[in-house]
């Protein structure tokens, strides 16, 4: 006879309730279920998908990425196949194999978000999350993610059109990621999800026949190397809003996991990791799960409570 | 469907083959299959995978070519036998195997696929000539037997830039087909060369990588297709493309 388990790492975010508190972090984890040849998609929590724009983008023409002493450049530039596509291609094999998702949507204006938000909310998509954090394209993302005016105008823009769970990503190339969080709030987001990728340079310099050859990227730094200022930002949030938080940078291993934990976090996403390890998302998920049994934890939040109160002491 | 992808393989055998290539030999599990061109992803204990072409599957034991650069390369020429690496694969899209008289151009650590690919005309009879150029004598790598070595300083086999040994050779072999592997600049010159003798021309190319399935879209390069030039993914679109179809300035 087969026993009824309670799932002990389910995550309730806001009004949403989630398989496990790991998902996939946008931009490398492809839109659906790209990373079935490795793991099973719809048994982790769910898969942020790649920035998604109302209409398609060609992304940059130079370099892309280039790795770094701890982690990775990218310099992407959005690329991807626009909303239309996506509704159309992608969204059905999302929901034929049953994989929890939450969509990342970028604009390059007030209203192109706020169009985005409304397609959504059409389509009724549960979550949606907004990059204004990208530091890779000329204009929008960035510059609506650095001053809380501006933020405020955009969340509530979205706000008043989209229904559904509303999260919005942050940027930590800002000097207070707190107000930004606290306009977020007050523009009516559900929750935070931070951080996005730190302004980054990298270039490798290659000498031949007396010359100097160069490979350069300027773009997104994220990875290890970026856990710490992640850690930061996610604790500063927590102390400045109530709402929930998805904390993300640099997490490859359960200690990272239950370090964001500690500082605030709710659920987490995995990035960069994806690239090293395809299969940390479901890896980690067992890893949490077990911890969680062999420590007699009852659940997940009672793990996340004992963490946090030895974290605040 | 899980982990069919990521395989944790025994080394067999990490033998130095020339300056600075290396052969390493893995043994795999049975499920694994790869195609002449197409790649394996190696863990090296780095942020990033190592895309490596493939230089020979005979059953389960697959081996790739590649050159110690830096610390990822590194610390696999630290390994021995019977140490475990972690790859995944084989991803891509392999050589288009035709069943015409081909010519082969490798250049560099390139010669790799094309190697495979050598081996896998002669199993089905097919004619080739495989030309293979590199910088100098202790660039040549042991493990790979060509018909013809080149190299640009003439301290082992004939002295020649690959291409215009190539175009020599062309002439009298009257080739239906040129598959090539080697730096941008090579894979440019074969696909010009193809076009002088109005045949087909296949480049295995490279590009550095991160998810090596295509959805990063870290490794794009342009391509001419359907009259417009698009992105396509290094990875996942090739890594071989038609010599043709690549924007190549």
């Amino acid at each position: 006879m087969a026993i009824e388990t309670k799932n002990i790492i389910e995550t309730r975010l806001g009004a949403l309730t989630f398989k496990s508190p790991v998902f996939t972090a946008s931009g490398t984890y492809g839109y659906a279920d790209e990373y079935d040849d490795f793991i099973d998609v719809s048994k982790i929590g769910g898969v942020v998908t790649k920035a998604i724009s109302l209409k398609p983008r060609e992304g940059n023409k130079h370099t892309r990425i280039l790795e770094t002493e701890a982690g990775m450049i990218n310099s992407i530039g959005l690329e991807n196949v626009g909303i239309e596509r996506f509704l159309k291609e992608k969204l059905p094999v999302l929901k034929a194999k049953n994989i929890d998702f939450i969509m990342n949507i970028a604009g390059s204006s007030l209203d192109e978000y706020t169009q985005l938000g409304e397609i959504c909310d059409a389509n009724k998509i549960k979550a949606i999350e907004l990059n204004v954090s990208c530091p890779n394209v000329k204009s929008g993302c960035l510059e609506f993610g650095v001053s809380a005016d501006s933020l405020y105008s955009l969340v509530k823009g979205v706000r008043e059109k989209y229904r559904g769970f509303l999260i919005v990503k942050l940027t930590p190339n800002v000097t207070s990621i707190e107000e930004l969080a606290v306009a977020c709030k007050k523009a009516g987001a559900d929750c935070i999800s931070a951080i996005n990728t730190l302004k980054g340079l990298e270039v490798k310099f290659e000498l031949a026949n007396g010359k100097f050859r160069k490979t350069k990227v300027q773009g997104g730094y994220s990875g290890k190397g970026i856990q710490p200022v992640a850690l930061s930002c996610v604790n500063r949030i927590r102390k400045a809003v109530d709402l929930p938080i998805i904390g993300m940078g640099g997490i490859y291993t359960l200690e990272d996991m239950l370090k964001f934990f500690a500082v605030g976090a709710d659920a987490i996403q995995i990035g960069t990791a994806n690239f090293t390890y395809p299969d940390s998302a479901q890896r980690l998920q067992n890893e949490l799960k077990e911890y969680i049994i062999n420590n007699n934890f009852k659940d997940l939040d009672d793990l996340k409570e004992k963490i946090r109160t030895c974290f605040n002491e | 469907m899980t982990t069919k992808k990521i395989h944790k393989a025994k080394i067999l055998n990490l033998q130095k083959c020339s300056k600075d290539m290396y052969l390493l030999e893995l043994e795999a599990d049975n499920s694994f299959k790869s195609k002449a061109g197409q790649f394996i992803s190696v863990y090296c204990e780095r942020t990033l995978r190592r895309p490596f072409s493939i230089f020979s599957q005979k059953e389960n034991i697959v081996s790739v070519l590649f050159r110690e650069i830096g610390k990822g390369t590194k610390y696999l020429t630290s390994l021995k036998p019977n140490d475990t690496v972690d790859f995944s694969g084989a991803f891509g899209n392999g050589f288009r195997i035709k069943n015409k008289k081909a010519l082969l151009i490798g250049a560099g650590v390139g010669v790799a696929p094309v190697f495979y690919l050598k081996n896998e005309l002669e199993k089905q009879g097919t004619e080739s000539l495989l030309i293979s150029g590199f910088r100098s004598v202790s660039d040549i790598p042991s493990c790979v037997k060509s018909d013809f070595i080149v190299t640009d300083d003439g301290s082992n086999g004939i002295k020649s830039n690959v291409i215009d040994f190539a175009l020599s050779k062309a002439e009298e072999f009257k080739p239906e087909i040129i598959y090539a592997c080697g730096p941008k600049i090579v894979l440019q010159k074969s696909s010009e060369l193809a076009n002088k003798f109005n045949i087909e021309c296949q480049v295995a190319m490279e590009k550095v990588m991160a998810c090596s399935i295509g959805v990063c879209r870290g490794c794009v390069i342009d391509v001419l297709k359907d009259g417009k030039v698009q992105n396509a993914t290094v990875c996942k679109d090739g890594p071989v493309f038609d010599g043709n179809e690549v924007v190549w300035q």
